[in-house]
């Protein structure tokens, strides 16, 4: 978060009180892929330690809203955006934006388990390396914590330099998971975490992401409804680049105040 | 005759043709090895790798060549395997998608069926002449490093091609650089597919004769290199020399000098062969 | 280490159980004052009643959340149903403890003691007490033979019930001018029935919920490979 403060002179400037109550915030937000239009004025808030998850149909801009907050979509080609992104009331994109700092910050975990084709203990210390850090006891720590938060370490606490490919599914995503957590980052994106798991490693890691929202910020996306029922606290309904509804999950879920939403929710569409 | 039997026996006639036409590829192979290793075997010796050239065929041997082989070998490797890596490395991960980038790899994947010999000239005239190399050593493996550059390059780019994108956007979203990311996770992942690359094109060029001899590398040389700025000789020029001598003696010598050519190409493929087994075996995507 | 869901259905049966205890000091306290015409206990019955109602909107929502959140199945799916019919039936309990702090509220004259004594419904009062901290217990426990012996309790009120009337009219016939008190307690008398009823249908739920699992654990026992049909 160092770094980040580096961001006070670019965001002070233009900022709010209010934006600031949000951990994350996203203002009168247009993103383009070349011709297409992918989002289109999207403006909310994430709270602090909460759960948010972002659900809609596919290709409705959840994915692309989500990427927004580490700058992943930077990597695409032709991709163009308008409006303001910002952390802890501060605007992340920017030219003077460093932007492996503010990943340091907002990790990420993806919807194919993807750990590196290294050991356990190298997958978790990655984060760790890459910042320069050599200590080896302090490494060392850091990664048996990370482990721990991520339900492993029990699993593998007696093998850390097995190959991560040699796991199970469910196990992969929990390294993956441990690796960003290594880095002790506040916010924790994840794209559709669980589609490609077993129903009871699913559970796992929706269990997981309910203990973690006491230390961390998390924002989900998922294209399974009722996960989003079982582990958020709001939840944002993007249709077709939009956002049509965004608010308490037991709001949404027993009472929505958008018929699409409804339409959606209930399985008429999509 | 129904359809079911029509499909049955077309599959059959293609299994059998195409058993026919790897026996034939084979059966060749066979003979032609076979035909070596009988006039060639016997005169395989101790004496015979280490013994300098000489006019009388029972006298000469090949250590003057193969040690002219192991010198260019090296100072190839030397020379091509950065240069080539590095080109490779640039072009797919920094080089922009543009219409020149898509005409650059497009003339770098043709350069790879240039025949050698306009290498030679080329090597020829750049490094023997203009850069006053002369007929040496250094002079040879830049050329064949030359010639051999584009396939390492093509070869470090499907290797690093072959690394899945998902671990690179791991590693970005995880704070690295680029650098860092190809560094750390890219090269250690394609690291094996590169060197079978590099090691195949190497095998290559031990076995070219024309650019090497466009370049003044000579038939008849009584000693081996000190030093890169030697002259030299390798042992596919040797084994060309024998061969056009009407002794019956170097029709021999040049049989066994093929027997150990062989035998290094294939050592060396081998080599290849396993690293690319072991890399696969690590990298189960 | 308790699941998410299994966090939000503790909390809910903590709830329920939570609202069954005002039911019991409601009812009470309804007796006191109905005994003792005492006005300001029946005005702080009718003050509870209020938290009863919030307490029952509080709990239909904890169920409906549960129910869209987590779309629980099986005996959670039967525990949700359960609390649900029971967050109502609760609910009704309290209804009838006000209605009889209203009519105290109402009363202008002490009804004859000869006549409280003769209904007995002081043992009525005591029944249904009785019973609402059997079911209490039982609920806490998850013990269905506490919850079966309401119903023979409920039979018990019952049978006091149509007795109760057949004395009312004695009374009434004896002392015509007593008729408007007397009407009162025979309403009084009426809805500690009903109280029963409601009682016994708590127990009901209770044992639908509970005997569900009771039974998996049993079949599993036996066999832990067969499933359940």
């Amino acid at each position: 978060m160092i770094a980040l403060m580096e961001l006070k002179e670019e965001g002070y400037k233009k900022n709010d009180h209010e934006s600031r109550s949000f951990k994350l915030e996203a203002s009168h937000v247009d993103v383009w892929y070349g011709q297409f239009h992918a989002l289109k004025n999207v403006s909310m808030g994430m709270t602090a330690n909460h759960v948010t998850a972002l659900i809609g149909p596919s290709g409705c801009g959840k994915s692309t809203f989500l990427r927004l907050f580490n700058r992943m979509n930077d990597y695409i080609d032709e991709f163009r955006m308008e409006g303001e992104i910002r952390l802890d009331g501060f605007k992340i994109y920017g030219k003077k934006i460093e932007v492996e700092q503010l990943r340091k910050d907002v990790g990420m975990v993806f919807q194919k388990p993807n750990p590196f084709p290294k050991s356990i203990f190298e997958n978790v210390a990655y984060g760790l390396k890459i910042q320069g850090i050599t200590n080896k006891k302090f490494i060392s720590e850091k990664v048996e914590t990370a482990l721990k938060q991520s339900d492993l370490w029990g699993e593998v606490k007696d093998n850390l330099k097995k190959s991560a490919l040699a796991l199970s599914g469910g196990q992969q995503q929990r390294v993956c998971i441990a690796r960003t957590l290594a880095v002790e980052p506040s916010v924790i994106l994840m794209d559709e975490p669980t589609s490609s798991l077993d129903p009871i490693s699913t559970a796992r890691i929706e269990e997981l992401i309910f203990q973690l929202k006491e230390k961390y910020t998390i924002v989900i996306v998922t294209h399974n409804m009722q996960q989003a029922g079982r582990v958020s606290d709001n939840t944002a309904f993007f249709y077709l680049g939009e956002l049509v509804e965004h608010g308490k999950t037991k709001q949404i879920f027993t009472n929505p105040k958008h018929e699409r939403t409804e339409n959606y929710i209930s399985g008429r569409f999509g | 005759m129904n359809n079911r039997r029509k499909n049955r026996i077309a599959d059959k006639a293609f299994q059998v043709w195409g058993i026919a036409c790897t026996f034939i590829g084979l059966v060749l192979l066979v003979i032609f090895i076979g035909d070596i290793l009988i006039d060639g075997l016997g005169r395989l010796s101790w004496d015979f790798i280490t013994a300098l050239p000489s006019r009388r065929p029972e006298s000469a041997g090949i250590w003057t060549a193969m040690m002219g082989t192991a010198w260019v070998l090296v100072f190839t490797t030397i020379i091509s395997f950065p240069l080539g890596v590095a080109a490779g490395i640039y072009l797919e991960e920094y080089a922009k998608k543009s219409h020149l980038a898509n005409l650059l790899e497009i003339n770098i994947s043709n350069l790879a069926g240039v025949p050698s010999i306009i290498y030679g000239l080329l090597g020829l005239e750049i490094f023997v002449r203009v850069m006053n190399l002369g007929p040496s050593v250094l002079a040879g493996s830049l050329t064949l490093s030359l010639l051999i550059l584009p396939i390492v390059i093509v070869a470090t780019r499907e290797s690093i091609k072959a690394v899945p994108g998902s671990i690179k956007e791991a590693s970005f979203a995880l704070g690295a650089t680029k650098w860092q990311t190809i560094r750390n996770q890219v090269l250690p992942a394609s690291f094996g597919g590169i060197l079978t690359g590099v090691i195949l094109a190497l095998s290559r060029a031990i076995g070219e004769t024309a650019p090497l001899i466009v370049i003044g590398a000579l038939a008849y040389v009584p000693f081996a290199p000190k030093s890169p700025m030697d002259e030299f000789s390798v042992l596919p020029i040797q084994i060309f020399n024998w061969v056009s001598r009407p002794q019956q003696g170097f029709i021999t010598n040049a049989a066994a000098a093929i027997i150990i050519l062989l035998l290094i190409t294939l050592v060396m493929n081998g080599i290849a062969v396993y690293f690319r087994n072991r890399w696969q075996k690590k990298m189960k995507w | 280490m308790m699941t998410h869901l299994e966090k939000e259905l503790s909390k809910l049966k903590q709830s329920i159980l939570e609202m069954m205890d005002l039911a019991k000091f409601q009812l009470k306290k309804s007796e006191e004052a109905f005994i003792n015409s005492d006005f300001k206990l029946a005005k702080e019955i009718t003050r509870n009643e209020k938290r009863m109602n919030a307490m029952e909107l509080s709990i239909d929502l904890d169920c409906e959340n549960i129910l869209a959140l987590f779309q629980p199945v099986a005996t959670d799916l039967r525990f949700v149903i359960s609390m649900l019919k029971i967050n109502s039936d609760l609910e009704r309990i309290g209804d009838y403890a006000d209605g009889i702090a209203d009519y105290v509220l109402e009363m202008d004259e002490a009804i004859s003691s000869d006549a409280i004594n003769a209904t007995e419904v002081g043992k009525m009062f005591h029944i249904t007490l009785s019973m609402l901290t059997d079911i209490s217990t039982a609920l806490n426990d998850e013990d269905t033979s506490l919850a079966r012996k309401v119903y023979k309790k409920d039979a018990e009120l019952n049978s006091l019930n149509s007795m109760a009337s057949q004395t009312i009219r004695k009374f009434i016939k004896k002392d015509p001018d007593a008729t408007r008190s007397l009407l009162f307690l025979f309403s009084v008398i009426r809805k500690l029935e009903r109280v029963g009823d409601h009682i016994k249908n708590i127990a009901e739920n209770a044992v639908f919920y509970i005997e569900a699992e009771i039974m998996k654990h049993k079949k599993l026992q036996k066999d832990p490979n067969k499933k359940e049909k």
